[in-house]
């Protein structure tokens, strides 16, 4: 770094890097703007729009707490999958929108993340039609599941209970994240007093709001087409 | 839950349509809560000259008049029903339909900021009363005695329509053929359509759906929301000069393509002259229809495509016939996306399960092509009044909107572009796929948007318990 | 408003705000190198566009790379938007012949609409003198969870980062290109950016179809921004481009995003989701630095709307104003004048 800079300049330019300074920051920094300038968490799953390429390969990524917190919560829920592979393919071959589901354990939380095509909602749906008995059988594991299983009777709440674990995600653009919120409070002006420099601050404080979150909205290889215009010509049916 | 089904429950335009010439539609706010549940409870009988709801056992007669009505969730709540019933109402529907724009392909010049009053201000829109009959001295006198108490309810506009003769509809098409049909109804106007029979659950709240296992929730109390219904009413505006217009330039295309004879083989102008019962019918003219028929899914006169795909033809049945093989109807004409039938589509599971009951009637002047136009004037506005139930707005009418209609999913072949009538389309990006019987297909391109949304909003059609329900709400 | 006269303000407009107007050299994008090499065209892109150069022949290209940075200083290591300027030599690949244009930065995009906003933004955007900002305001700064001041480089003593903060601080539509050039660093190599053509254009397909499609160059050896906490060297890319280009050329896969209905065609400001369909358009080889680096390098005058039949502008105001602008620059530095095509020149 430049030259010219004194011993304190050199102290303050690495303060951000103390653990001192972290302390203060999470102690009392974050929750201090967090309680004068407060965020409102950002809705989860892809951001609606109408554009073709905007609903196809959206994103679904979810992360729910285990009820039993410990290997054999874990392993329960692992035998849950495993014993629903039949099924699981029954849907993916039948219901032909989806790219990729993956299941992930991490922590005590099972993660399903997947890529499909068209709306969220029709998307859980003819899921729940399809292969309900697998939604039930996971989400009976999970923290809040008792109350939307079985799914298949409790239709809308489970689409939405689903919706709500749904994480946020962050745009791709960094400024587009200020957009985000301003749409939430309801401010459309494309002038303001705003403070480009208060980004950082935006950021921590929508992490602290929505402590898990997807970062982009995904990078993909060949963007635009649908996994049965993929299969379709690849030339193995669909 | 009530096993046995009672037509005498339900409003009567739901199972099946009244097939009356005129229509007109009330748009209501509640005035007053007290006097608007008075007039609820009353209109289950007719007392105090309210107009008597149309049930849906209407006996041998058809009345003279019908009378129905739909709430929105505001309805609901300046009626006063109570928040733990109202949170039992599916999201779609306490959104409400401007909000759901994105879905319904409500954007640019038929987004909701666009509409005119009374739909420019949701909230207000609270009751959607809708009067059925012949002629109009009878729906000014319905509608005299539904306002009668001018209290209950303020007037925020009135929009009818009036249907042409065999059917027609703006485009020119014959429309109002198929409609699901319910095991528990006898309806002397539908027949046999190769499809299966819609449950009733398809239009009914409380009953098996089309979705095997799945039920929908049923809005609490049982009351309420048993038998209810929910309507997703719209009104299109046809460009039908615009389309009239396109076919023009689509058919002048199309004679400059090297296939163009394997989609018009030379001398079927005349077989679709005869059938159209014009004479000497151009080439261009003759192409003319075609473009439209593929559109559509149906020549003008009603035959599918799927049955007669070179030339219309009066002999062939207009209901009964399935999207299978090498079906000519095009993946992605109107009627094959609203309703894929049992054709292939990427949803498997979803065959049959977006069915909506559609009862609409034309608005508007009749547009008459052999009447030169004024291009100083505006063309007066027309489209449809249209109703699309069903008894989730979420798992029908805005699924088949927005995966269906816009966007193409079901189909690899169509993805990526819009319902070439109703679509969102740009001139810039929209395009429409002619298929040839070499197996090859003709692409057009240009597609304008014809069908732009003018209003509309989503009212929940309550059983006729339910009415009374809602006119016993106290506090 | 895109005629000469607004052209020769929007110069004057940008000259004026140089630190140190470098006569007979660009005004902006001064110290550069000039590169050979070709251009092979995917076997998809004839698909998609007719021009000469998708057809899939090989054609020379002459390329130059450039620091955003405006006069005759020389900063490579400084933070700053870099410049990848690409012509197509076609028809034989004769230098001074047919050609075609392709003009990009390693900003994704612009801070301005059009015209006006551009003027107001160099009102506002300013040089203004700076200084390290005291240890006591950065304190301040941590504790609002704000984004600190950058400390100037040695020997910077006016930039016009304030100002640029400022305008978009008033505009929305400016916040993402001035966010973006503020983090945008320092590349190891010229061939180790991606460079953005920003404005949209339309390309034609065999079939008549107009599609429209934004352009960047995807380097092959990947992105790589040098350490921004060491001190900036003030000279070494066009070293480093010389010592790769004799050890293996450099290459650049050419990218065009297709926009849908609904994106932004006019508005360079805009970014377009990364969920459209991109296709591979070709493949950049560069061999050599050009020998003649006046010829090749400083006398070329590129102009976005050096076009060939199967691309055309699209109606975006920056695009047009660039037009004249790009050419009275040349006229006050005297490089090659802006030829559209061999009967232009005739």
């Amino acid at each position: 770094m430049p030259s010219d800079e004194s011993w304190l300049d050199r102290f303050v330019s690495g303060l951000p890097e103390t653990r001192v300074f972290q302390r203060l920051a999470s102690w009392l920094l974050v929750p201090y703007w967090a309680w004068r300038t407060p965020v409102k968490p950002l809705p989860g799953g892809p951001h609606p729009s109408i554009q073709p390429g905007d609903n196809i390969q959206c994103m679904m990524n979810l992360i729910m707490p285990l009820k039993d917190k410990s290997p054999i919560g874990r392993a329960k829920a692992a035998l849950a999958i495993a014993q629903n592979k039949d099924a699981i393919y029954a849907g993916l071959d039948n219901v032909g929108t989806v790219h990729f589901a993956r299941f992930v354990i991490v922590g005590d939380n099972i993660c399903m993340f997947s890529v499909y095509d068209g709306d969220f909602t029709n998307y859980i749906r003819d899921f729940i039609a399809t292969i309900g008995g697998v939604f039930n059988a996971v989400v009976k594991l999970v923290e809040g599941g008792d109350a939307v299983t079985p799914c298949e009777h409790n239709v809308e709440a489970f689409i939405q209970w689903v919706h709500e674990r749904d994480l946020y995600q962050v745009p791709d653009t960094a400024t587009d994240l200020l957009r985000d919120q301003e749409a939430l409070n309801g401010d459309k002006a494309s002038f303001g007093h705003d403070d480009l420099r208060l980004l950082p601050r935006k950021v921590v404080l929508q992490l602290r709001a929505n402590a898990n979150v997807s970062l982009g909205s995904g990078y993909r290889a060949y963007p635009g087409f649908s996994a049965a215009q993929v299969r379709n010509q690849l030339g193995i049916g669909w | 839950m009530s096993t046995v089904f009672d037509a005498a429950d339900v409003q009567g335009n739901i199972l099946r349509g009244y097939r009356k010439p005129r229509v007109r539609y009330l748009i209501l706010e509640v005035a007053d809560r007290m006097a608007a549940r008075r007039w609820f409870a009353a209109s289950t009988t007719g007392r105090d000259d309210v107009p008597q709801i149309t049930t849906g056992n209407w006996g041998r007669t058809k009345p003279e008049t019908c009378f129905n009505i739909g709430l929105t969730y505001e309805g609901l709540r300046a009626l006063g029903t109570p928040g733990s019933s109202l949170a039992t109402f599916p999201n779609e529907f306490i959104e409400g339909m401007n909000a759901r724009a994105l879905k319904l392909g409500d954007v640019g010049p038929s987004a909701p900021e666009t509409w005119p009053d009374p739909f420019g201000d949701p909230r207000r829109i609270h009751l959607i009363a809708t009067i059925y009959a012949d002629e109009v001295a009878q729906l000014d006198q319905v509608q005299q005695r539904a306002l009668t108490d001018g209290e209950a309810f303020k007037l925020l506009g009135a929009l009818e329509g009036c249907s042409f003769p065999k059917d027609a509809v703006h485009f020119g098409y014959r429309d109002n053929i198929m409609q699901p049909r319910f095991a528990e109804v006898h309806d002397g106007q539908r027949y046999e359509d190769g499809q299966p029979k819609a449950p009733l659950g398809t239009v009914l709240l409380g009953h098996p759906t089309n979705f095997e296992g799945l039920r929908w929730r049923v809005p609490q109390p049982e009351a309420l929301g048993h038998n209810g219904t929910f309507n997703a009413f719209r009104v299109l505006e046809q460009d039908v000069v615009g389309f009239e217009e396109y076919l023009d330039q689509a058919a002048s295309d199309l004679l400059t393509r090297p296939q163009i004879d394997e989609l018009l083989p030379p001398g079927a102008e005349e077989k679709i002259g005869q059938a159209l019962s014009i004479e000497g019918l151009s080439r261009h003219a003759a192409l003319r229809e075609v473009v439209a028929a593929h559109l559509c899914g149906r020549w003008r006169d009603g035959t599918p495509m799927a049955l007669s795909p070179d030339a219309p033809d009066p002999k062939v049945d207009q209901a009964n016939f399935d999207y299978v093989g090498n079906s000519r109807c095009p993946f992605g004409a109107h009627i094959r996306r609203c309703n894929p039938r049992g054709g292939q589509i990427v949803q498997r599971v979803a065959n049959n399960s977006r069915r909506l009951v559609r009862r609409g009637m034309p608005y508007g002047p009749l547009y008459d092509p052999a009447k030169p136009r004024d291009p100083t004037k505006p063309e007066p506005e027309r489209g449809l009044l249209g109703n699309f139930i069903g008894a989730s707005l979420g798992a029908q009418f805005e699924a088949m909107s927005c995966d269906w209609l816009n966007l193409g999913l079901q189909d690899p072949r169509i993805t990526g572009s819009n319902d070439p009538i109703t679509g969102a389309n740009d001139p810039g990006t929209s395009w429409f796929d002619l298929p040839l019987k070499s197996g090859t297909t003709i692409r057009l391109r240009g597609l304008p948007r014809f069908v732009r949304t003018r209003g509309g909003a989503y009212a929940f059609m309550p059983s006729i318990p339910a009415i009374r329900f809602l006119g016993s709400l106290m506090a | 408003m895109t005629g000469s006269s607004v052209a020769k303000q929007l110069v004057d407009a940008i000259i004026a705000n140089l630190p140190e107007p470098a006569p007979g050299l660009r005004p902006v994008h001064t110290m550069g190198v000039g590169v050979d090499g070709y251009f092979m065209a995917s076997d998809v892109a004839r698909n998609y566009c007719i021009a000469e150069h998708f057809r899939g022949h090989r054609v020379e290209v002459s390329v130059r790379f450039s620091n955003g940075f405006g006069g005759p200083k020389q900063h490579d290591g400084w933070s700053d938007v870099r410049g990848m300027a690409t012509r197509f030599h076609l028809q034989g690949g004769v230098k001074d012949g047919p050609a075609t244009d392709l003009i990009a930065t390693t900003l994704g995009e612009f801070f301005a609409r059009n015209v006006e906003d551009f003027f107001e933004f160099t009102k506002i955007a300013r040089q203004h003198p700076v200084q390290r900002e005291s240890p006591w305001r950065k304190i301040l700064d941590m504790l609002q969870l704000k984004e600190p001041v950058r400390d100037p480089y040695p020997k910077e003593t006016t930039n016009t980062d304030a100002g640029a903060l400022s305008y978009a601080n008033r505009y929305r539509f400016a916040q993402l290109a001035v966010f973006e050039a503020a983090q945008i660093g320092a590349p190891v190599s010229y061939t180790r950016a991606t460079y953005h053509a920003i404005h949209t254009f339309m390309v034609e397909d065999p079939h008549g179809v107009r599609r429209p499609v934004r352009f960047s160059w995807q380097p092959v050896a990947g992105v790589r921004t040098t350490d921004p906490t060491a001190t900036p060297v003030d000279k070494y890319l066009r070293h480093e481009l010389e010592e790769r280009l004799r050890r293996w050329p450099a290459r650049f896969m050419l990218m065009m995003t297709i926009g849908e209905a609904g994106d932004a065609l006019d508005d360079p400001t805009k970014p377009w989701s990364a969920r459209r369909v991109r296709v591979v358009m070709g493949t950049l080889t560069l061999t050599n630095l050009a020998k003649d680096q006046v010829a090749d390098g400083e006398r070329i005058s590129f102009n976005p709307w050096r076009l060939v039949p199967g691309i055309e502008p699209s109606g975006d105001p920056i695009l047009h104003a660039r037009r004249c602008a790009y050419e009275v620059s040349r006229e006050m530095r005297g490089g090659c004048p802006f030829i559209r095509s061999q009967a232009d020149a005739k």
